[in-house]
């Protein structure tokens, strides 16, 4: 005999999983949606299956040796967490670092974010449907890599930073390089323009949508462009400034509400600002030792912790270092920001559409290496 | 009224999108034909380590005193050296790493004491198996004299 279903019948919400091997997710991301009909009404992302242990590896290893494993943490601004390392160590050391090495290693970190956010072009272009401006942004992203691989030897998880300096100098060339990158970049900016700010059906997608207000963003931690992005001007590079960045000339970009078209615009106009930090370092680069004198050979900083905020490419990213005065560091944790920036996604998701959500996810700029580490 | 605003102003965007795209068009190639065209690497590209031939004596310097085996943070290094009698020194035989564990941070590089290593152009290193990526540099260094 057949079962007869006696249930009345009734709408559910529907459990759809995006990801963890969902192109748009980056990596390995798993959001777990809860829809009704194409609305959201609950989003609760799930991390964790790219964990690598960088921070128990630390505990394990000499300060030398941890070395090349934070541009590993993000390999997308791998330079900028290089530099960040180098530099919280040196200030639990008490290190004075030679003027060159500061502005060399400033030059490198823009130039680094500068090909951090043409990637997030692109590949948020490409999550909204948008396939040309993926590869123009890759064309001018490789100058960069080119450039970078001429001094550091690497194109994506650099090691070029020292304790107390940088492994090698640059030549003319390099910064020959640089400037007419620069030039090349800023005679890009109308095609990108053209090709995506203006496009109609660029415009309706992300104009109000996904909006991370002010509150929602203070609350989750949010740093970075999409902080910056719903109109507070909070950058570590003004706020608590690191090597030479209080000396150089450089403008906050700030959107006004907070929704996609900000964030976009913030970062678009934040490339245009790294380009006038690179400028003005190439402009006032001193001469002299590139590697302070008297680093020991063996590094065993004295008792005692750091913690050292720096400005990564999606925002506030810290080392805080425990030292108990041997070779090896006691602790080591990573303030990652994509970690703060993903949680703002449980708030700003309900009520949107599917469709939405990958252009929400695309413009948080989230890289779960990072977040997993 | 509007509407019809609407839609000739987005249209002409996307016009615009297209003048952008067409003229590219007509822009020399990016692209290279990898297999069969390939780009310099620069000098400074770190590729695996290998023992640098000074040209005063027309060979390396190692004399396997084991600092780049212990500074190395991922342990692909091993090595073994051997007196040799007549010279009264010590000579590397053996200079195994594991490339497939390395991150290329080049403290070995610069913590060898005799300079004698250095980073290879080399970068066409896949390979079928895991255990190729096992290189005996010595013997990688006599190969490279022929």
């Amino acid at each position: 005999m057949a079962m007869i279903n006696s249930e009345p019948e009734v709408t559910r919400e529907y459990f759809l999983n995006l990801g963890p091997q969902h192109p748009s997710t980056h990596g390995v991301l798993r959001v777990l949606l809860k829809l009704d009909g194409e609305y959201i009404v609950e989003a609760d992302p799930i991390i964790g299956y790219g964990h690598r242990g960088h921070e128990k590896m630390a505990e394990n290893r000499t300060y030398k040796q941890f070395m090349p494993n934070p541009s590993r943490v993000d390999y997308l601004s791998g330079f900028i967490y290089n530099h960040g390392y180098v530099l919280a160590v040196e200030k639990l050391m008490g290190l004075e670092v030679p003027e060159r090495a500061k502005y060399i290693r400033v030059i490198c970190s823009e130039l680094n974010r500068i090909s951090s956010h043409l990637l997030w072009f692109g590949t948020f272009l490409m999550d909204l449907g948008a396939f040309t401006p993926f590869l123009y942004c890759f064309d001018d992203r490789e100058v960069i890599l080119d450039l970078l691989d001429s001094i550091t030897g690497s194109r994506l998880t650099y090691c070029y930073c020292r304790i107390g300096g940088v492994a090698k100098d640059i030549d003319d060339q390099f910064i020959e390089g640089t400037l007419s990158f620069i030039k090349r970049l800023r005679s890009r900016w109308t095609d990108y323009h053209n090709l995506v700010t203006k496009n109609v059906i660029f415009i309706h997608r992300v104009k109000n949508i996904g909006l991370i207000t002010k509150d929602i963003a203070l609350k989750y931690g949010v740093t970075g462009p999409n902080l910056r992005g719903c109109g507070v001007p909070y950058d570590i590079r003004k706020a608590e400034p690191y090597e030479i960045y209080d000396e150089l000339d450089f403008e906050i970009p700030v959107g006004e509400k907070g929704d996609i078209w900000d964030r976009y615009m913030v970062r678009l106009n934040e490339m245009e600002q790294s380009c006038r930090i690179i400028e003005q370092a190439i402009k006032k680069l001193p001469r002299g030792p590139i590697k302070a004198s008297g680093v020991p050979v063996k590094i065993a900083p004295p008792k005692g912790e750091v913690y050292f905020p720096f400005e990564s490419a999606r925002g506030e990213a810290a080392f805080y270092i425990v030292s108990d005065g041997t070779e090896y560091p006691y602790r080591i944790r990573i303030r990652v920001p994509s970690f703060s920036n993903l949680q703002a996604l449980i708030e700003v998701l309900p009520g949107t559409l599917v469709a939405d959500t990958i252009a929400i996810l695309g413009s948080i700029d989230i890289v779960v290496p990072e977040i997993d580490r | 009224m509007g509407y019809f605003k609407d839609i000739l102003v987005g249209g002409w965007s996307l016009v615009k999108g297209l003048e952008v795209t067409i003229k590219r068009l007509y822009r020399p190639v990016v692209t290279l034909q990898y297999p069969r065209h390939k780009i310099e690497m620069s000098p400074s590209y770190r590729g695996h380590i290998e023992l640098k031939r000074f040209p005063d004596t027309g060979s390396h310097y190692c004399v396997a005193c084991g600092t780049c085996m212990r500074v190395c943070p991922s342990g692909v290094i091993k090595l073994q050296g051997e007196k040799d009698k007549a010279l009264d020194v010590k000579r590397v035989v053996h200079y195994y790493i594991d490339f497939s564990h390395c991150s290329l941070c080049g403290l070995c590089v610069e913590s060898c004491p005799m300079q004698t290593l250095e980073f290879s152009t080399e970068y066409e290193l896949a390979d079928e198996s895991r255990w190729d990526g096992v290189i005996d540099l010595v013997k990688y260094f006599e190969e490279s004299a022929r």
